[in-house]
């Protein structure tokens, strides 16, 4: 029997914005089992980005229940929620939101400085992330020197570092060329294949969508299948 | 510790804005510990004045002098204890030796004004009687007593130029009235004294004293008069009362007097009977409240700047503490490297003051002679720099800390 990794349970989130209150998701119920790649889809507006932060616990919800690799995100205070975060979800954004300051190993580095980890051990886990996203040869460069495929994959390999049990990606595709996006979709489904990481990416384009193993159709915070 | 090369990344990534907030904190922290250390100097000045003793001048200015005769007469007032002419005799170091004619063109421009240091004429055995704070030996004061050419020198002064008891030195006045047709005055030092450096710390021992008599006898007894009377009287709260007699004394004469307390005296002499401590502070201060905007502003704009990186690092795990920590230790870190630039520029400026011909000369004819940047005044300057970076990055640090990674993705 496979077990769930992502478990949400009747969640409602309402946005306020001076006395309007905006509904964006409806008693939203959704599964993500251990191991799978989940697609999600759907319009502009539908909430897709929306479920994808509460998995990630970088947002909660209004009501109704989070459970990510068996820990209810909603319930953890607000310093130990940060530290959920750093132990056991990466987060791939659209515009990679590298630091242009730090070269790719730095940037790969940077949620292992939360760590007891050692500067030499730290640097050989970054290391090693980079490798396993082809970028080895590209650890001393700085962003603005790397190709949009490049700043993604430090991006991912800054998402992996942590060895952490989900991946949520956001549009992990949505600013790259379609050379460039094919790379990345190898990467991703490398990622879960390989090292068994749970994904769940939140995609406008219906080639980068069949990557994944399911698809979820939302309209209007609402999950339609 | 990790921490700091990310946080010197980020202070390089603009490096205009970086160095020009150094410079503007740097600024503020130097006129910080110049002017504090120009208080000090004042203050230490003002320190070695006694409430006991009281000066009296000329009461339209020092430039004038008083006739002889007013010393008796002062001395005739009640709660008067004694009574020392003086007179500031402005005396350098000539290049040129006793005997030859008066300097003129090219002789006169040999004269050392490098080593200006503050002389006097005094009417010594009054004079020192009422100044029991330096210390001299007996013999050597015997010996002072009894020679007309005979020097006093403090202890700085003698190591500055390596005087020692019997040595010979020459001096000659820049005041027209105290030059003789000789050449310069010669002077043996007779006597080298000392003070406590617990008890009167603030005595200054880079001054120079020798006979009123001998400047008398040696200007061909032309002087009129002297510059002024050192009183010493019974009891320090009667000063004003004692004050009002002497200037009372000499109401209806052509040279009318002004008595005032050493200390009050010693601050109108250089210059700041005014409200100095208030002035220079309110400089220091309204140029610290000004840099601290500026700083403020400056980190706000790195902030604002730095929105999506803020919402990076929370969602890789930083906490909104050391998410707000990352933000007050550079700004810190700016205070702490203005502070060093403040400190460095104001030790510099010390050293220029107190090594430039002119200003040096100028500052040593009014007493000062201890213009450096004390410890405690640089310690408190590193500790406003540092207060000010941690102020001005407090608010956007608050700001980083209170924000949401959903509000500052949005904004992208």
């Amino acid at each position: 029997m496979t077990t769930s990794m992502v478990d949400v349970r009747e969640v409602r989130k309402v946005y306020r914005r001076d006395s309007q209150e905006i509904p964006v998701l409806d008693g939203l119920n959704l599964t993500v089992p251990e191991g799978a790649f989940v697609a999600l889809m759907g319009p502009s507006g539908s909430g897709k980005t929306t479920l994808l932060n509460l998995i990630a616990g970088i947002d909660r919800p209004t009501s109704g229940q989070v459970v990510v690799a068996g820990t209810d995100v909603a319930k953890l205070s607000e310093s130990d929620l940060a530290k959920w975060r750093s132990q056991s979800v990466g987060f791939i954004f659209q515009f990679y939101n590298l630091i242009p300051v730090l070269s790719a190993t730095e940037n790969v580095e940077l949620p292992l400085l939360l760590t007891r980890l050692s500067k030499k051990e730290r640097r050989e886990r970054a290391t090693t992330a980079l490798k396993v996203v082809g970028l080895a040869d590209r650890a001393h460069h700085y962003p603005r020197q790397l190709s949009g495929g490049q700043e993604q994959r430090v991006a991912i390999a800054r998402a992996i570092v942590g060895d952490p049990k989900v991946l949520v990606a956001d549009e992990p595709t949505g600013d790259l060329d379609a050379k460039s996006a094919e790379e990345i979709l190898a990467l991703m489904e490398s990622l879960n294949r390989d090292f068994k990481k749970t994904i769940v990416m939140v995609t406008h384009d219906p080639r980068a969508a069949e990557r994944a193993h399911t698809q979820h159709h939302l309209e209007k915070g609402i999950l339609k299948d | 510790m990790k921490f700091l090369p990310f946080i010197l990344k980020h202070l390089r990534r603009n490096w205009i804005r970086t160095t020009s907030t150094v410079l503007a904190m740097g600024l503020c922290i130097f006129l910080f510990c110049t002017l504090q250390s120009v208080l000090a100097a004042v203050d230490s000045l003002l320190a070695s004045t006694s409430a006991s003793r009281l000066i009296t001048r000329h009461s339209v200015s020092l430039v004038f002098s008083l006739p002889f005769s007013y010393a008796g007469r002062i001395q005739s007032v009640p709660g008067v204890k004694r009574v020392a002419t003086t007179s500031w005799f402005g005396g350098s170091l000539p290049a040129k030796k006793e005997g030859k004619t008066e300097a003129t063109g090219e002789e006169a421009a040999t004269t050392d004004w490098s080593n200006f240091f503050q002389n006097m004429a005094v009417d010594a055995e009054p004079y020192l009687a009422m100044y029991p704070e330096y210390e001299i030996p007996p013999e050597q004061y015997k010996a002072f007593m009894g020679d007309l050419r005979g020097a006093l020198i403090g202890r700085k002064l003698a190591n500055k130029f390596g005087w020692k008891v019997g040595d010979t030195f020459f001096l000659e006045s820049f005041i027209p009235p105290y030059r003789k047709a000789d050449g310069p005055f010669e002077f043996v030092v007779q006597a080298i004294y000392d003070a406590d450096p617990v008890k009167h710390a603030s005595t200054d021992t880079s001054a120079m004293f020798f006979h009123h008599r001998y400047l008398y006898e040696a200007t061909g007894r032309r002087l009129a008069g002297a510059g002024t009377y050192n009183v010493e009287i019974e009891d320090p709260d009667k000063a004003g009362e004692v004050s009002r007699a002497i200037d009372a004394l000499f109401e209806n004469s052509d040279a009318q007097t002004r008595t005032e307390t050493e200390k009050a005296f010693a601050a109108g002499f250089i210059s700041m009977a005014g409200n100095l401590a208030l002035l220079l502070n309110g400089i220091g201060l309204a140029v610290a409240f000004t840099i601290l905007l500026v700083t403020a502003n400056t980190m706000s704009m790195a902030v604002r700047e730095r929105r999506t990186e803020i919402a990076v690092l929370k969602t890789l795990g930083f906490n909104s503490a050391q998410v707000m920590g990352l933000v007050v230790a550079e700004a810190v870190f700016l205070g702490l490297l203005g502070g060093i630039v403040g400190i460095g520029g104001s030790q510099g400026i010390m050293w220029m003051l107190t090594h430039a011909p002119g200003i040096k000369d100028a500052l040593a004819g009014i007493g000062i002679t201890d213009l450096n940047l004390k410890p405690f005044v640089a310690v408190v300057g590193f500790g406003v720099a540092l207060f000010l970076g941690f102020a001005a990055g407090f608010v956007p640090a608050l700001g980083a800390y209170r924000s949401r990674i959903t509000d500052m993705l949005r904004t992208v």
